[in-house]
């Protein structure tokens, strides 16, 4: 127990000091992310836009993926003027939890001062239904629901076939059932997995661009677009990027210009 | 002019469409000597079209004296069109002829005929003088600007003139497209008025072609287009011998001059004017084109709401209402006067707070004519739907211009309006769930996170497969276990069954030699032996415990009655009786052996199920 005790505060300085020298260079007080997002929060009341929105960045950058922090800082964002910025972040918030009455609320709002702006078509009620299956668990309880269904499942036959007392038509049937359920998670797990892994849409971060027939800065330009446009990149070269916009209109810019989603 | 020279009218009427009468003044000083004659046209002025349509009349005196041909009236549109009345003076016996044009006041072109001064000495072109060196230096165009370097939209003055010393027909050929330029013309009069000007000391008239109010669209150095000019210049020529036949009667003072005593080239100048001839000489003067250099408005202290407006100017924003309901609108008068480019002026941003719905303002100008430089005001009228019930206060409304003569930037600003609104009849439809408007945000969210840091994929774990991996693994496990207990337990049997078979038929076989050998002891010993092994290993009965009872008691248990156990203890019993009691014989020997082989196969029947 003494000796616990006094390993411990050891093992914390050691710890501190790989982390001093790792972070030595960013120079940035490690106060802890609630903290930082109440000072942002606080900075956004000030309306001191431009501040509050590095500060969610800051957060988002070192990982942190929260709604509410993608939300707040589209919403800095958007009050700094900086229209990309805030739909990229509104997207991100809504990739999270699609049906947020209020990320959907601010992100027309942003989208108003998108030039161009050409609106998606809403999702059929059967994507509606699937985007709201794939968010009744989180990122990883597809994965967790997965495991755990399996070791039932398992359970549930070995109980059937070897345990004379225990075989009857409702255990069978149960087994069926959890069964059917097991392979439906596996495949939501790794449809998720794949679908938040998807990048082939991203956000305008420069306006008036202008998009070409070809990958070639030379080539004639088809069409302008704006700063917060969201594209499909339909396919994509070394530097440049074929988008799509929502009436069809396709197009190569320099993916420089995209922040994908 | 004089009295008997015929001369022209002409009554000019442009952009007339409809024209419903023409009525043209009395000549009663005149005598009509032809017309009246129509003319139609078009000309493509600046890129204006504009159609004309020319009565004209050619005219000779009456009398001698002043008279006024008073203005024609035409009848255009509904409205009553006059022309100005021109005065004429007649006189006896002048060589001059001019020609005399009217042109209604309404005219956007000027033109610009000139009149040569009728007795101008510069008129006669003496013997051995050059046409070309006289009309150089008698005619020319002249491009007055008031400055050279401006900034841009600040306005510059740009007047172009005609100097004539000789009687002269000009009409302007070329006009200047002021390209890089948004240009403004000044109204002349018309007909043109000449006035007069000293260039080196020699007197011109001078004739203003062209007025423009000039204001640079762009920075840089600009060029001003010349303007081109075709005279017919009329001539007045000395000729040496008399031959002018037809003149030589008009002047009664002719014959006494012609004298010889005053031949001489002065006398006949002045005096005696018999032999002079007319030449029209046409002749194209073009002026010089002049270099504006445009300074760009300087960028230091330019003020956010600077949009173009270069001058100097004032301020007025007027809201209409102070309360209202949203079913109202607002206006915003914003009047923006003074002198520069008010005709460039763009509409002032208006700030205009969450909750009004705003348009495009209505813009409408109010130019003073002929003002120079140009003033006058623009007034910009925004028109605000309040959308939301409350307090509001529209910010106030900014200007910013650029003061050429103080080379700085000037920002008016008006005071903020505040606006009480109420509610109006008509609710919006579309009511908002946050209580924010509908082009507010919705609030930040605030509270405690879970502060997690970017998850990994479970799904890309080796754990999740790993996970997946156990209960098969176990389930193999166990599936292993459970065969190898049962091949334990029942397959052992299953190897002993078979063996007791065996066995018994090689007691059997044995008990089969002793009976050919006749040794029946051994034969019933053997045969017994046979039996009660196989019961033994069949039934899983110790031989230390074997019973006929325990042996009915098993088989029972394995329900096999009847015959089969019926003859099954016959046989033991047999064995038995034979065993303690020799001396059988060799059928009943014989007959034994087959039930107890019979016995053993039958009982391996049985017990097999």
């Amino acid at each position: 127990m003494l000796n616990n005790r006094n390993i411990k505060p050891v093992f914390f300085a050691i710890a501190w000091l790989l982390l001093a020298f790792t972070t030595a260079n960013a120079q940035t007080p490690q106060i802890n992310p609630q903290q930082r997002f109440e000072q942002a929060n606080v900075l956004f009341s000030q309306s001191k836009y431009t501040e509050a929105a590095r500060t969610y960045q800051q957060l988002l950058d070192e990982g942190h993926t929260q709604k509410a922090l993608f939300f707040n800082a589209g919403n800095a964002w958007y009050k700094a003027g900086k229209t990309g910025q805030a739909i990229y972040s509104y997207e991100k918030a809504l990739q999270l939890s699609p049906n947020d009455a209020a990320i959907k609320h601010n992100l027309a709002i942003a989208n108003q001062k998108v030039n161009g702006f050409v609106e998606e078509l809403p999702l059929v009620f059967f994507q509606q239904w699937w985007l709201q299956l794939q968010h009744l668990h989180k990122a990883n309880g597809w994965a967790v629901g997965t495991v755990l269904l399996f070791w039932l499942l398992i359970a549930g036959i070995l109980l059937n076939s070897f345990l004379p007392g225990w075989k009857n038509k409702f255990l069978r049937w149960g087994n069926y059932v959890i069964g059917t359920l097991c392979v439906l998670y596996l495949l939501m797990a790794i449809d998720t997995y794949l679908s938040s892994n998807n990048h082939e849409s991203g956000i305008v971060m420069n306006s008036k661009i202008k998009a070409k027939t070809s990958p070639d800065e030379n080539s004639r330009d088809a069409f302008e677009v704006g700063e917060g446009m969201k594209v499909h990149i339909v396919d994509a070269t070394a530097e440049f990027c074929k988008i799509e916009l929502a009436d069809g209109k396709n197009g190569w810019i320099s993916c420089a210009y995209i922040k994908r989603l | 002019m004089t009295q008997d020279e015929p001369f022209q009218i002409q009554f000019m009427l442009e952009n007339g469409v409809n024209v419903a009468s023409f009525t043209p003044p009395s000549f009663k000083d005149f005598e009509v000597l032809q017309g009246p004659s129509q003319m139609q046209g078009q000309s493509i002025f600046n890129g204006k079209r504009s159609e004309y349509i020319a009565l004209s009349y050619l005219l000779q005196a009456k009398h001698v004296g002043n008279f006024t041909i008073a203005g024609a009236q035409a009848r255009v549109n509904g409205n009553i069109v006059k022309s100005n009345p021109v005065l004429i003076e007649v006189r006896k016996g002048n060589a001059q002829q001019q020609q005399q044009q009217a042109a209604p006041p309404s005219a956007g072109i000027p033109s610009h005929r000139g009149q040569g001064g009728e007795d101008l000495p510069e008129g006669f072109l003496k013997k051995g003088e050059d046409i070309n060196e006289k009309l150089k230096k008698n005619i020319f165009l002249k491009v007055d600007v008031d400055k050279t370097s401006i900034y841009e939209g600040e306005q510059l003055t740009a007047t172009y003139k005609l100097y004539t010393r000789l009687p002269t027909n000009s009409s302007v050929t070329k006009v200047p497209a002021f390209k890089g330029f948004s240009a403004k013309d000044i109204e002349l009069p018309n007909p043109p008025q000449a006035t007069e000007e000293r260039v080196n000391g020699i007197p011109y008239k001078v004739f203003t072609i062209r007025k423009t109010l000039l204001f640079p669209l762009q920075s840089g150095t600009l060029e001003l287009d010349p303007v081109e000019v075709d005279n017919q210049v009329r001539l007045v020529k000395m000729v040496a011998n008399k031959r002018g036949g037809a003149n030589r009667n008009r002047d009664p003072f002719e014959d006494f001059f012609n004298d010889p005593a005053f031949k001489d080239p002065f006398f006949d100048d002045f005096f005696n004017r018999p032999e002079v001839e007319y030449q029209d000489v046409p002749y194209k003067i073009q002026s010089n084109p002049i270099k504006i250099n445009v300074k760009p408005v300087p960028v230091d202290g330019r003020p956010i709401s600077y949009n173009g407006a270069v001058g100097k100017f004032n301020m007025t924003a007027v809201l209409d209402k102070k309360k209202i309901t949203t079913d109202d609108a607002l206006t915003l008068k914003v009047t923006i006067s003074g002198q520069g480019n008010v005709n460039l002026l763009n509409s002032p941003k208006i700030e205009v707070p969450t909750g009004f719905d705003r348009y495009d303002p209505k813009v409408t100008d109010d130019i003073e004519k002929n003002s120079n430089p140009l003033s006058g005001s623009r007034t910009f009228e925004y028109v605000l739907m309040p959308q939301e019930a409350g307090d509001h206060t529209i910010p106030a409304v900014e200007f910013s211009y650029f003061d050429p003569a103080a080379n700085s930037f000037k920002t008016l600003r008006s005071e903020p309006f505040s606006v009480h609104i109420e509610q109006g009849k008509h609710i919006k439809q579309d009511k908002q769930d946050y209580g924010t408007g509908k082009n507010d945000l919705v609030k930040n969210e605030t509270g405690i996170l879970n502060w997690t840091r970017n998850h990994s994929w479970f799904i890309m774990s080796p754990w999740f497969y790993l996970l997946l991996l156990l209960p098969l693994l176990i389930a193999a496990g166990i599936i292993f276990y459970k065969r190898r207990k049962d091949y334990n337990t029942t397959n052992a049997a299953v190897l002993k069954h078979r063996y007791a078979n065996k066995v018994a038929l090689k007691r059997l076989e044995l008990a089969a030699r002793y009976l050919k050998e006749g040794k029946d002891k051994a034969f019933y010993e053997e045969t017994s032996r046979a039996v009660w092994g196989y019961l033994s290993s069949k039934l899983k009965i110790p031989m230390a415990d074997l019973s006929k009872q325990l042996v009915q008691d098993k088989l029972s248990a394995r329900s096999i009655n009847g015959s089969n156990t019926h003859e099954l203890f016959n046989l033991i019993d047999n064995c038995e009786v034979a065993l303690y009691a020799p001396g059988q014989d060799d059928r009943k020997m014989q007959g034994t052996y087959e039930k107890a082989v019979t016995i053993i196969s039958n009982l391996e029947g049985a017990l097999k199920n």
